[in-house]
């Protein structure tokens, strides 16, 4: 999201870094804020991709304002946020994702045995 | 404000709105009680709530709420009320404070001009251990506290009140508890500012993991029944060995919340980021509060303290997931303190 851009609601993960982009008083500060919020939803996409990867799914920044996933099958869905985007997954996943799972935590911890398919 | 049928609301309320301090704050009631709450900014709700179409109980809106809300900012915009310090919603018995607080985050023009300030649960100190025995909606209203005021207490046994502070301290270990003896109670300690966290309940939530790490109490042990037992609620404190990753964090919660939201009654904690200030962090079930990056830390205690209320969600399970997302997160989890309320 951008400065004055109507979004009715900001997710709870970008509020931290969004609230600083769009306080800031100075174009300098709100310039580097601006470059702050970018590598934040590119650590994002990153993270979010190392764990989509257990479930054949990839994740990439659309225009800095959406994410688009995409899974193995060539289908792909436009979310808004992280808030939007599980159960965008778990559709094309076919399953829940679930950071409890034992299964992603062998593959996350680096598990060659691992395949989440 | 929240808490079972005849736990002392309205008694406390009417209390507390007598005090100068308080005389610009407006008041949304469920019913007018038996007892005659005498407020010039008194509104009535009739709570009716609307179901959002992916269904779950606690991403609900508060139609009575949001136009009560509108209807004060209004009347303030107009001159007809002068200007408002704060709104004290009071709830049925049985109302989850969840709807609330997701009706306030989400409303185009709430979100706004309210914030969330306290969620105030009054527990009966005669009848609460009842309440807590036959109701799991009143576990669930006391995992949503940010303040617990026990009430009756001048009728209560002591041996009633301890074991009952103790179990409402193991449920949360993050809410401040406040007595009210015959309905008394200090509005400015009941409504202390810096809202959703204090350096007091910090002390007070964490005393116990100041050491270092606790073992699993032993009801935790492989094998146990009643530990596996899905409507447990179990209570999870724990800090980080270095500062975390707000992005990867966020993005593990978030997932959790999706995975198993409904099970997570609250999280409510500070996180050492990396940067001066923490990032507040404060959760009811789905409905997070918008985090604040705070400038400074509250007290001398720099580290990362979460507390994580879950149903069914052992502590292994929380800290052998943050554990695989160790390389992600930037930090190891370490245990701080694990309940098991009986």
């Amino acid at each position: 999201m951008l400065c004055g851009e109507f979004v009715s609601q900001l997710h709870w993960t970008e509020r931290p870094v969004e609230r600083r982009a769009c306080a800031s008083e100075d174009a300098r500060a709100r310039d580097d804020n601006q470059r702050l919020r970018r590598r934040e939803r590119i650590r994002r996409t990153a993270v979010a991709n190392e764990v989509l990867r257990f479930y054949g799914l990839r994740v990439q920044d659309w225009a800095g304002r959406k994410y688009i996933l995409r899974d193995g099958k060539g289908r792909s869905a436009l979310v808004q946020d992280l808030g939007s985007l599980w159960p965008e997954a778990r559709k094309l996943a076919g399953r829940p994702l679930d950071p409890l799972d034992p299964a992603l935590h062998a593959a996350l911890l680096g598990d060659p045995t691992v395949n989440g398919g | 404000m929240t808490g079972f049928l005849g736990s002392g609301k309205t008694t406390l309320l009417s209390r507390v709105l007598s005090a100068p301090s308080l005389e610009n704050t407006a008041v949304i009631v469920n019913e007018f009680g038996k007892v005659g709450l005498d407020h010039h900014l008194l509104r009535r709700a009739d709570e009716k709530t609307v179901l959002l179409d992916h269904g779950c109980v606690c991403c609900t809106t508060r139609e009575d709420l949001v136009s009560a809300l509108l209807e004060l900012l209004n009347e303030e915009g107009r001159g007809e009320t002068p200007a408002l310090d704060r709104v004290v919603v009071e709830t049925s018995g049985l109302a989850d404070p969840a709807p609330i607080l997701f009706t306030v985050f989400s409303h185009p023009v709430l979100q706004h001009h309210y914030r969330v300030d306290l969620v105030i649960v009054t527990v009966d100190a005669v009848n609460g251990e009842l309440h807590l025995d036959r109701n799991p909606e009143s576990t669930k209203q006391v995992a949503a506290a940010d303040v617990i005021v026990l009430t009756k207490t001048d009728v209560a046994k002591a041996s009633v009140t301890g074991p009952l502070r103790a179990r409402l301290r193991n449920v949360n270990p993050s809410a401040g508890i406040i007595d009210a003896p015959f309905g008394e109670v200090n509005p400015e300690e009941l409504l202390r500012p810096a809202a959703g966290w204090s350096p007091s309940e910090t002390r007070d939530g964490f005393s116990h993991g100041a050491n270092g790490s606790v073992p699993f109490p032993e009801t935790l042990a492989v094998g146990d029944e009643e530990a596996r037992h899905t409507s447990r609620t179990h209570s999870t404190s724990l800090t980080f060995d270095g500062p975390v990753d707000w992005a990867a964090f966020g993005t593990w919660f978030s997932m959790l919340l999706h995975a198993r939201g409904e099970d997570v009654l609250r999280v409510k904690g500070l996180l050492d980021v990396g940067e001066a200030g923490p990032v507040l962090l404060n959760g009811v079930q789905h409905v997070v509060h918008p985090p604040d990056h705070l400038e400074e830390w509250p007290d001398e205690d720099r580290q990362t303290r979460v507390v994580f209320i879950t149903r069914g969600i052992r502590s292994e399970e929380l800290l052998d997931s943050l554990k695989a997302f160790r390389s992600i997160i930037g930090a190891g989890p370490r245990l701080l303190e694990a309940n098991v309320p009986t």
